[in-house]
C-alpha cells in the first residue's frame, strides 16, 4: 500500500521506512559518509520517520559510546552542520551491535533485536544491510545472513543488501561474489554502490544527452572524433592507502567500477524507459561491445601502465611510487592508467574513447570530454593556419561541477583571425545551493527499491571481464607490457601522449 | 534610492548594463531565469532590492523591479541598474544583474512594452507579486509569466484574487502560480508525509476520526490549503452540509473510503506560530507536527499501538526571502498545489461557475 501523502510530494521515489544494519560500522566509512549521509536526509525531513539503524562491528562498545564516536566525526563533516536537538533526535535510532563477522551467535542475537524492533511497528519490518567491511568478509557476512534466516522477510516487506566497492579482483571472484549475494538476495534486492554514479554530474549526463533535442544527433562516429575520460588524484599513498593500492592498482580500483560506468553512461543507447533496468540493460550493452585487449601485443598497444617518481605536487615534495609507505619497493602495481577503448557498435564504430586514470598528478579533476570532428577544410579551414581546435564538449564531474563548450569564434578587427572561446556552465554559480552527497542519494534509492544508479550483476562482470585481459598481460604473460614512469606533478608518461598522438590527438589540458 | 544603483535614463538600460560588466573584469555574470518582483506598495523597491540580494546567493538571475504608485496621476517612469555580487567559494565573483523601474500613474502599457523589453530572452519569467492583486494582473500580463508567486494571507478577499488566479490557470498555457502560503507548509506535509511511511499509521489512516489544524489569524489560507492537501490526496468525501463556522474556527465534515466521519476542524490563534498544529487522530494513532511560537524546529509525535516516534527537523522561518528560495529550488510545475485548489476554492465557497464570471477592478 502506498503512502498518500507521497503523491506529487517529492518527484521521486518513495524510500520506505527499515532497519539499516551496517556491518563494519566502526570504521571509516560508516563515520565519514553513511552517518553523516543518513543525517543530512533526517536534516532534510526527507528520512522516512521509523527508520533504525544497528552497526555491527567486532570492538565492544555501548549504544553510548558509539553514538558520541559518531557524533564527533559528524560535527567535522556533516554537508549541512551539525544541529545538536537533530542529532539528540537522530542518535535515538541508532544502536551499537558487538559481534564478530564470523560467529552465528552473533547473527542469531542481531535477528532476536531487529524482531524486537519489528514488533514495535507492528511486526512489519524492512530491512536493509549495509556491508560495509573489508571484501574478504563479503562471504562471511552473507552467508552468516542467510543462516540466520536474515535474509528472508514477512509478507508485504523487503529485505535488501547494498554492497560495497570493490566487487570483486577479477571475474572469478566478482562471479563468485555474485553467486554467493544471490544466493543470500534476489538481484532485484542486491544494490551494489558504485558512488560515481550518485554524483549530480553523472546522473546529468542522461539529462544532457536525452532532454536537449541538440546534442543526440551529433553523438555518433558521423561528428565526433574521439572522448576523453580523466580521473586525476593529486593524492600519493597518504594514511596507510598504500597497503590495499598496491595489491589493486589503479585500473582495478577506478578504470573497473567508475571510470567504466562514466563511459557506458556516455556511450549508451536511449532506453526505452527509465526504469532500473531499462537504463542498466543499456548500459550492459556497452560493456558487451567493448573490444578486448586479450593479448599481451594488444595490451602493449592500447593500454599504458606506469607509477610517479618523486617529483612535487602542490608545491608539496613527494616520494615516488614504490618508496610510498605500505608499497613493495619492487611493486609493479599501476599509480597511473591510461587506455585506448573500442567500442564495436554502429555509433561508435572507429571512434576511440581515451581513459585515464592517474595518482600524484598535478590537481584534482574528474572529466569527460567529447571531441567533435574538425569541420571541412574549407572557407575558413582553408585560410592559413586554419581554425584552432574544434568544439569540445566537457562535462566535469568533480570537482567544479559543470558543462562546458568550446567553440571558434573571430576576433574583433578588419582581419580574419580565429580563437578558440568558451561558453561555461558551472554548477555552483548558476545554482547556489550545493549538491547532496552521492551516498545521501544512494541510500534513498535504496530505501525506495530503486536500483537505477547501482550497477547491476552482468555489468560488474562485463566490466572485469576487459580488465582481467588487462591483468594477465601484466602479470601472467612472458613478455608483459613495461611500467612507465612519469614525475610526480606532472600530467602522466609520455608513453601515454603516444596512445592519442596518431591523428594530433591530444590529451586535453585540464 | 542610491542603494537601487546607477540612475539611467529608459532608452539607455541596456548600454548601461554593458559597460557595468565591462568595469569589473573579475566577475560572473550568471543568470538562470528573469526574476521580476513587483510591487504598488510605497518604498517596497528599496526593500526588494534587499531581498533580490539575499536571492541570488542561491538563485542566479537577472532581476526586475517594479514599483508602481497607480495613484498618482503623472504618468512617469525611471530605472536605475546595479549588480548583486558574492563571493563563490572564496574566490569567484558571481553577479547578477538588477533593474529597477519605478512608475507612476496608469501602468499597465508601459508595464509591458517598457519594462518587459528587458527580459533576459529565452529565460523562463518568475514574477513575484507582493500584496493584494489588482486590475494590472490581467491576461496581457500573465500570458508572459512562467512562475508566479503571490502571498495569499496578505489578500483581504482571497475568495475574489484566488478566482483571479484560477482563470489565469485556464487562460495561460505555461502559467504556474504559487502560494507563500502553500511553501509555508511544506515542512508540514514532509512531515506528515514521513510518519506516515510508518506501516502501522498507513493502515490507520482510512479510519482518521478527527483533523485539527491550528494556525495565525493571518495564515488562515495555509490551514485550508493543508486540510485540502489531506482530503484531496486520500480521496475523501467532502460532507458539505455539516460545515459549521465560527468565529475563531471553520468545521468541516468529510467521509473516508471505509465510511468513517472525519470531523476538521481550523482554528486559528493569535499568538501562535503561522502554522503551530496538526493533529491526525483515529481511534489507534495520533499524528502530530507542532511547531511553538518562536521554535526553529517542527516537532513531530506519532503515537501508534505501543510504538512512539518523536523527532525535530529544523525549519526556515517566515522570512519572505527564504520562503521565496524555498519556492524557487523545488522548481517543478507545481502539479500538487494546482491539485488541491478546487477543493480548497470550494471551502473558501467559490465554486467552478463563479469563476468565470468575475473580475478585479
Ligand atoms: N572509507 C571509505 O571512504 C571508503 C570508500 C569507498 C569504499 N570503501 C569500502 O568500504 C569498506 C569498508 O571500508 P572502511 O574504510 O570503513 O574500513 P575500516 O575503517 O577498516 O573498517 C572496517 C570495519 O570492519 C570491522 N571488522 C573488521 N573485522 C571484523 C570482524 N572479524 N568482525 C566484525 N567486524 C569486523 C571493523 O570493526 P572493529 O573496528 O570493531 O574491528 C570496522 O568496523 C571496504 O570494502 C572499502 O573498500 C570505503
Amino acid at each position: 500500500m502506498n503512502n498518500p501523502f507521497r503523491k506529487d510530494l517529492v518527484s521521486r521515489s518513495q524510500p520506505e521506512a527499515c532497519t539499516v544494519v551496517i556491518f563494519g560500522a566502526t570504521g571509516d566509512l560508516t563515520h565519514r559518509k553513511l552517518i553523516p549521509a543518513l543525517y543530512n536526509l533526517q536534516l532534510e525531513g526527507a528520512l522516512p520517520a521509523g527508520v533504525k539503524i544497528v552497526g555491527f562491528a567486532r570492538r565492544e562498545k555501548t549504544d553510548e559510546q558509539f553514538r558520541s564516536g559518531l557524533e564527533e566525526i559528524n560535527r567535522k563533516v556533516s554537508r549541512s552542520g551539525h544541529d545538536d536537538e537533530v542529532w539528540a533526535d537522530f542518535a535515538q535510532k541508532i544502536h551499537y551491535h558487538q559481534s564478530e563477522f564470523q560467529d552465528a551467535d552473533g547473527y542469531k542475537r542481531l535477528a532476536e533485536s531487529l524482531e524486537e524492533i519489528d514488533q514495535e511497528r507492528g511486526g512489519k519490518g524492512n530491512r536493509l544491510f549495509y556491508i560495509a567491511s573489508a571484501p574478504s568478509f563479503f562471504d562471511d557476512v552473507l552467508e552468516s545472513l542467510k543462516d540466520a534466516g536474515l535474509n528472508s522477510c514477512r509478507a508485504g516487506c523487503w529485505s535488501r543488501v547494498i554492497v560495497e566497492k570493490p566487487f570483486g579482483i577479477d571475474l572469478p571472484s566478482a562471479q563468485h561474489l555474485n553467486e554467493v549475494v544471490n544466493k543470500t538476495f534476489q538481484e532485484k534486492d542486491t544494490y551494489r554502490i558504485d558512488h560515481y554514479l550518485g554524483k549530480e554530474t553523472a546522473q546529468n549526463i542522461m539529462v544532457l544527452r536525452f532532454a536537449n533535442a541538440i546534442f543526440e544527433p551529433l553523438w555518433n562516429n558521423n561528428y565526433i572524433d574521439h572522448i576523453q575520460i580523466t580521473c586525476a588524484e593529486n593524492l600519493g599513498m597518504e594514511g596507510g592507502r598504500g597497503g590495499y593500492y598496491d595489491k589493486a592498482g589503479a585500473l582495478r580500483d577506478m578504470v573497473q567500477n567508475h571510470l567504466l560506468q562514466l563511459l557506458s553512461l556516455v556511450a549508451m543507447e536511449p532506453p526505452t524507459d527509465l526504469t532500473a533496468d531499462g537504463v542498466r540493460d543499456e548500459k550492459v550493452k556497452v560493456l558487451r561491445s567493448l573490444r578486448q585487449w586479450d593479448t599481451p601485443e594488444l595490451v602493449a598497444e592500447n593500454v599504458v601502465r606506469a607509477q610517479y617518481t618523486e617529483g612535487h605536487v602542490d608545491g608539496e615534495k613527494c616520494v615516488g611510487y614504490c618508496q610510498e609507505d605500505r608499497v613493495d619497493p619492487e611493486s609493479t602495481t599501476e599509480a597511473y592508467v591510461a587506455l585506448r577503448i573500442m567500442i564495436d557498435t554502429w555509433r561508435w564504430s572507429g571512434v576511440p574513447f581515451f581513459v585515464r586514470m592517474g595518482k600524484q598528478l598535478p590537481k584534482k579533476a574528474t572529466e569527460i570530454s567529447v571531441h567533435f570532428k574538425e569541420p571541412p577544410t574549407v572557407l575558413f579551414n582553408a585560410l592559413s593556419g586554419g581554425v584552432p581546435g574544434g568544439n569540445v564538449l566537457v562535462i566535469r564531474i568533480q570537482p567544479d561541477e559543470g558543462i562546458s563548450l568550446r567553440m571558434v569564434s573571430k576576433i574583433p578587427g578588419a582581419r580574419l583571425r580565429l580563437e578558440p572561446v568558451k561558453m561555461d556552465f558551472h554548477y555552483s554559480t548558476s545554482f547556489g545551493k550545493g549538491s547532496p552527497e552521492a551516498y545521501e542519494r544512494l541510500l534513498l534509492d535504496s530505501m525506495a527499491g530503486d536500483a537505477t544508479l547501482f550497477a547491476r550483476r552482468d555489468e560488474v562482470e562485463e566490466a572485469w571481464k576487459f580488465i582481467d585481459h588487462i591483468e594477465s598481460a601484466w602479470h601472467e604473460s612472458s613478455n608483459p607490457p613495461p611500467v612507465a614512469d612519469y614525475v610526480a606533478g606532472t600530467w602522466g608518461p609520455k608513453e601515454a601522449d603516444d596512445l592519442l598522438a596518431e591523428g594530433g590527438r591530444k590529451w586535453r589540458r585540464l | 534610492m542610491q542603494i537601487l544603483g546607477k540612475e539611467v535614463a529608459i532608452g539607455s538600460v541596456d548600454r548601461e548594463l554593458r559597460l557595468l560588466w565591462e568595469q569589473d573584469k573579475a566577475s560572473t555574470n550568471a543568470s538562470l531565469m528573469n526574476l521580476a518582483v513587483y510591487s504598488e506598495n510605497d518604498g517596497a523597491i528599496l526593500r526588494n532590492s534587499d531581498l533580490v540580494q539575499e536571492i541570488t546567493r542561491e538563485h542566479a538571475c537577472r532581476a526586475i523591479l517594479i514599483g508602481i504608485d497607480r495613484d498618482d496621476p503623472k504618468a512617469s517612469i525611471r530605472a536605475w541598474i546595479t549588480a548583486h555580487c558574492h563571493l563563490r567559494h572564496g574566490r569567484k565573483s558571481v553577479c547578477c544583474e538588477q533593474i529597477a523601474f519605478q512608475l507612476t500613474g496608469r501602468a499597465t502599457g508601459r508595464l509591458r512594452n517598457t519594462v518587459f523589453a528587458h527580459l533576459n530572452s529565452d529565460l523562463p519569467l518568475v514574477f513575484w507579486w507582493q500584496g493584494e492583486l489588482s486590475s494590472i494582473f490581467s491576461e496581457r500580463l500573465y500570458s508572459l509569466i512562467e512562475r508566479f508567486v503571490f502571498d495569499s494571507s496578505q489578500w483581504s478577499d482571497p475568495a475574489e484574487s484566488f478566482k483571479c488566479i484560477e482563470r489565469a490557470l485556464k487562460n495561460a498555457n505555461n502559467f504556474s502560480p504559487m502560494d507563500m502560503e502553500w511553501t509555508r507548509s511544506y515542512a508540514v506535509r514532509l512531515a506528515v508525509a514521513g510518519l506516515y511511511d510508518d506501516p502501522l499509521a498507513k493502515q490507520s489512516l482510512e479510519y482518521t476520526n478527527s483533523i485539527r489544524i491550528k494556525v495565525h489569524p493571518n495564515h488562515k489560507m495555509a490551514g485550508l490549503q493543508l486540510l485540502a492537501w489531506i482530503i484531496q490526496s486520500n480521496g475523501w468525501k467532502p460532507l458539505m452540509d455539516k460545515r459549521q463556522d465560527t468565529e475563531i474556527s471553520d468545521r468541516f465534515c468529510f467521509e473516508t473510503n471505509e465510511g468513517v466521519e472525519v470531523t476538521a476542524v481550523v482554528e486559528t490563534a493569535s499568538s501562535a506560530a503561522p502554522i503551530a498544529e496538526l493533529e491526525i487522530s483515529s481511534p489507534d494513532c495520533t499524528v502530530r507536527v507542532s511547531r511553538g511560537a518562536d521554535s526553529r524546529y517542527l516537532h513531530q509525535l506519532l503515537n501508534v499501538g505501543s510504538h512512539r516516534v518523536e523527532q525535530s527537523t529544523p525549519v526556515s522561518g517566515n522570512d519572505p526571502a527564504e520562503l521565496f528560495m524555498a519556492q524557487l529550488s523545488r522548481g517543478g510545475k507545481n502539479s500538487l498545489f494546482r491539485m488541491i485548489i478546487p477543493t480548497f476554492l470550494s471551502f473558501l465557497g467559490v465554486n467552478e461557475e463563479e469563476i468565470y464570471g468575475t473580475n478585479i477592478e
